[in-house]
């Protein structure tokens, strides 16, 4: 039904003298209870498990924020009824097997990995997991206080990057399901007892919000009794958490106060542009241009850091991103109903962060209002072709970009995006451009010492111009004269600074 | 390029997880399960190929054998490292931006990083696109050519990696532990180096052309190629392309640790909350293909720190002092240190901490040794690296690392293949020998709210 609904929205907002004051909520697909991908590949050693629920953070209660990734930590690292938690780890060390748990806004993916040698054991203590989990409250506490501590120091004390990014969010989503952190509140996770624990577990991970994955040395046989097993899952438990319509929110700034010897940027809005629509291929190819994930093609990459020295670099996204692991990857099953545009600038010097801020929105404007020039289109467009089969190596990824499949009402994201890479024109993907990413919608985030000099130079409206530490090419003194002084669209009272330690305290 | 993530004892330590041995290997069978052609070429470049299912795609990685721990004159720490990013300035034939358009639109992820022995350079991506990757990356170790603007813009870019870097405290762990453990051998500084060299970069433009012709030769980088390709073939321009390339690396002696006359002890502050870390570190053997040091101490870190050791289940589940611990041990070509590091849960557990690291590590030198565990560590260690192959590129990245630490193009299989012969008397052996309090350096880091406060609260 969305696959309707939302080039009709995308249309209105581009015709619409004024734009809308929500961003409206088509909800994602909902496929049959324990649908299951199998994916067998021939002569592979190793099986892929890859259970993924469609609840996440969105299904915390009011006030319990941090609930669901919490029961996932103690249903993983916890025990079962047979093994406790040390027993536990015990019984997957000798196999080397894997056993863990991924959490995002809508989304939790349990997911396993053992060599076939070991599967029936490895079967029997996965399902367990989700089955019958220990509960023990010793554990419980232990996860809870770990979970406290990611967020009272991990968070806020030990990844400016990472808080920049979740600040966004906070921003974006004010008042909405999306606000708080996967992980949760300091006062949400305080206020979680082992019995809301017990209860989320029967409420979120239920047979009608599963998709089963299973690649690699695996068969029908296998997916039988994988689902044979799972059978014994409550069929469904609590109401899907209501999605309000986002509001849309533009030109605010958020200032995180902490003492820090750079300046991390993270910049964006909320946008219904997602997998399925028309112009998300478009739209994603014209951001993989603009900066690719940690990639040296992307032009952001080129201005910023390779030509201006500014960070370690700058990069775009058309969906909200989380890296999967140590490499580039997108990690998948991080599917959301209401996706964001965000522009990420690695940390720079703090003197120079608002010129950065003014070059990204420079850039941007650049691949809004012309075609990508031929030559640089067509060597954009090889690399992401190529990268997206990079994107598809492992068993574990392939599995999980088609369970994200089944929720956006996509068919092999991939070879799709693929082909629709190869028909587009510049012409096509400005156009999409155009229609979607729009510089004077960007909210920003800064993590930074000097809070109050931040606040005057991004509403003061002052040229920030910089000074390099050595002569650059003329080209290049001349692009900045054009954006030194540029407009940055952050209204003057929607600018707020906090110390980053009170940050997701409740 | 984003060159370089996995700085250092990360990515060393990715590597040393990744790869592994197995228990029941047959003697004479080789351990690593794919086959492997080696050629050297006449100017001393070693080419290594492996044929791997892998849909199309093909691995290509330059493992050059220079890392930080070749940076024996003061002042220019982080050498390797920022000369890693200079390698993608460009040449004559492709300036600066055409490898990127080149490789880019062929769809290749191309990238590099830099660790204390060896730096590596990577590409993965389509098959179709090798010929050409042959060409441009033969082109840049040969003729690599930048600017001297060019290379003052990129020292800031290495600024700002140290910067993203230093808002967790690990780098500044690694730096006091380093410095303190080491006063004349180059693992004293961090790969990244020294902020103070980091800022004087952009001076240091000569010194980065020497840095290239000392270390940029034929005989101190081996190619790895694994995926679907015709291998007559890619040889073929593998020699065309590689054979203009001359010369031979300098020799330079890296100055050697003395033994450690006592122990050490070096205490940090970070300024904003986090939770306190305590750790032991001690001066142990490099590890090689000769000897067993290095397997012995990757046994060791899961038999006194890991999941299933009794330390854990102590401290992390049962006392609950501690929310981590554990032994990222990662082998290195030279003496190094073996580690063991714990993550408080309160600054008030320290001792009781460290009292539970002295007990185990003493319990094992007495002679006290559970055979049991080390045969599931052992199992471990097999079916890790059995699952840890799963891409050409995962293949790649675990010969090229090996192969460039211990310097031999067949490393991978000669070295985890000897995990078999580790013996549980061999733990207690090295304990007895090494995990001395002589031998210590003792690291502790609490946060700034915590150190103001006085003793023993």
């Amino acid at each position: 039904m969305h696959a309707l609904l939302v080039p009709l929205a995308a249309f209105a907002l581009a015709q619409a003298p004024a734009p809308a004051q929500t961003i409206d909520v088509v909800p994602l697909r909902t496929p049959p209870p324990l649908d299951t991908v199998l994916l067998p590949v021939a002569n592979k050693p190793i099986v892929s498990f890859r259970l993924v629920f469609h609840s996440g953070s969105v299904d915390d209660p009011a006030g319990k924020e941090g609930l669901t990734n919490l029961a996932s930590d103690v249903m993983v690292q916890g025990g079962t009824r047979k093994l406790s938690s040390s027993e536990l780890l015990e019984a997957l060390f000798p196999m080397a097997a894997e056993l863990d748990v991924y959490n995002d806004k809508e989304f939790t993916a349990f997911v396993g990995r053992v060599h076939k040698d070991n599967v029936d054991k490895f079967f029997q203590i996965f399902t367990d997991v989700l089955l019958e989990p220990r509960f023990d409250p010793k554990e419980f506490e232990r996860l809870r206080s770990d979970a406290m501590n990611a967020v009272k120091n991990r968070l806020r004390g030990e990844d400016d990057e990472r808080l920049g990014k979740v600040a966004l969010d906070s921003i974006l989503y004010d008042g909405h399901p999306y606000r708080h952190y996967v992980g949760g509140t300091v006062q949400g996770l305080q206020s979680a007892t082992l019995d809301d624990v017990k209860a989320q577990w029967k409420r979120v991970f239920t047979k009608d919000r599963l998709v089963i994955g299973l690649a690699g040395a695996v068969d029908e046989a296998l997916a039988k009794r994988v689902k044979d097993r799972l059978a014994a899952l409550p069929d469904t438990g609590a109401q899907r958490a209501k999605l309000t319509p986002v509001p849309r929110r533009v030109g605010q700034a958020l200032v995180l106060k902490k003492d820090a010897l750079s300046t991390a940027v993270s910049m964006g809005y909320a946008y219904p542009l997602r997998r399925g629509d028309p112009d998300f291929f478009a739209v994603a190819f014209a951001l993989s241009y603009l900066g690719q994930h940690r990639q040296s093609q992307g032009v952001l990459f080129n201005e910023l850091r390779e030509k201006r020295g500014m960070n370690y670099g700058d990069y775009a996204y058309a969906e909200h991103f989380a890296q999967d692991g140590w490499g580039t990857n997108p990690r998948t099953n991080v599917g959301r109903t209401v996706q964001d545009f965000t522009i990420w600038i690695r940390p720079t010097e703090p003197q120079n962060a608002v010129f950065a801020t003014r070059g990204a929105l420079h850039f941007l404007q650049k691949l809004v209002d012309k075609p990508i020039p031929k030559d640089q289109f067509d060597a954009a467009r090889g690399f992401l072709a190529g990268l997206t089969r990079v994107w598809e190596q492992t068993d574990q990824r392939k599995l999980g970009y088609a369970i994200d499949d089944r929720f956006y009402g996509t068919k092999d994201f991939h070879e799709t995006f693929r082909q629709a890479l190869a028909a587009m024109t510049p012409e096509q993907v400005q156009a999409a451009a155009k229609r979607h990413l729009k510089v004077e919608d960007l909210n920003f985030v800064y993590v930074a010492k000097d809070a109050e000099a931040l606040r005057k130079a991004l509403t003061g409206g002052a040229p920030t111009p910089i000074a390099y530490p050595t002569p650059k090419p003329q080209d290049v003194v001349e692009e900045d004269k054009a954006f030194t002084g540029r407009r940055i669209p952050v209204k003057a009272d929607a600018v707020k600074v906090i110390d980053a330690q009170t940050f997701m305290e409740r | 390029m984003p060159r370089l993530h996995r700085l250092t004892a990360a990515a060393a330590l990715a590597f040393a997880l990744a790869a592994s041995a197995p228990a029941a290997a047959a003697e004479k069978k080789p351990f690593f399960p794919y086959p492997m052609k080696v050629d050297k070429l006449p100017n001393g470049l070693t080419v290594v190929r492996v044929p791997f299912t892998s849909n199309g795609m093909i691995a290509y990685y330059s493992a050059v054998r220079t890392g930080s721990r070749n940076e024996v004159e003061a002042g220019n720490s982080g050498f390797a490292h920022f000369f890693e990013h200079m390698m993608f300035k460009g040449t004559k034939k492709y300036p600066t931006g055409e490898r990127e358009k080149i490789l880019g639109a062929l769809g290749f992820d191309d990238n590099a990083f830099t660790s204390d022995d060896c730096t590596i350079y990577h590409s993965f991506g389509p098959a179709n696109g090798l010929e050409k990757l042959i060409e441009v990356e033969a082109d840049r170790f040969a003729n690599l050519e930048y600017t001297e603007p060019s290379f003052q813009t990129e020292a800031k870019a290495i600024l700002g990696e140290y910067h993203k870097n230093a808002a967790h405290p690990e780098l500044k762990m690694e730096e006091a532990l380093n410095a303190t453990a080491f006063k004349k051998h180059t693992y004293g500084h961090t790969t990244i180096g020294y902020y103070d060299d980091i800022k004087a970069m952009p001076g240091k433009y000569e010194y980065s052309k020497s840095f290239f012709q000392r270390w940029y030769r034929p005989d101190n980088v081996i190619i790895y190629v694994v995926g679907e390709f015709d291998d007559a073939r890619t040889m073929e321009l593998v020699k065309a392309a590689y054979t203009p390339w001359q010369g031979k690396a300098a020799q330079v002696d890296i100055p050697k640790e003395p033994p450690q006359a006592a122990p050490l002890k070096v205490d940090l502050t970070w300024e904003t909350p986090t939770l306190p870390r305590h750790m032991q570190a001690w001066r142990t053997p490099a590890a090689g293909l000769a000897t067993l040091d290095g397997q012995v101490q990757t046994v060791l870190g899961s038999y006194l720190a890991g999941p299933t050791s009794p330390l854990y289940k102590e401290l992390v589940l049962e006392k609950q002092l501690v929310e981590q611990v554990g032994a990222p041990y990662s082998e290195h070509r030279d003496p190094y240190l073996f580690p063991i590091v714990a993550l408080l849960k309160d600054e008030a557990n320290r001792a009781a901490v460290d009292a539970a690291i002295d007990r185990e590590v003493k319990a094992l030198a007495d002679g006290k040794v559970d055979k049991r565990r080390v045969a599931d560590i052992r199992a471990n260690i097999r079916y890790t690296f059995l699952m840890s192959l799963e891409t050409a590129d995962d293949v790649a990245g675990a010969l090229a690392y090996t192969g460039a630490v211990y310097g031999a193009p067949d490393a991978l299989d000669r070295y985890y293949r000897r995990f078999d012969e580790v013996q549980p008397q061999h733990l207690v052996d090295f304990a007895k020998k090494y995990l001395t309090e002589k031998n210590r350096t003792v690291l502790t880091l609490k946060s700034r709210a915590a150190a103001s406060q006085p003793e023993g609260k």
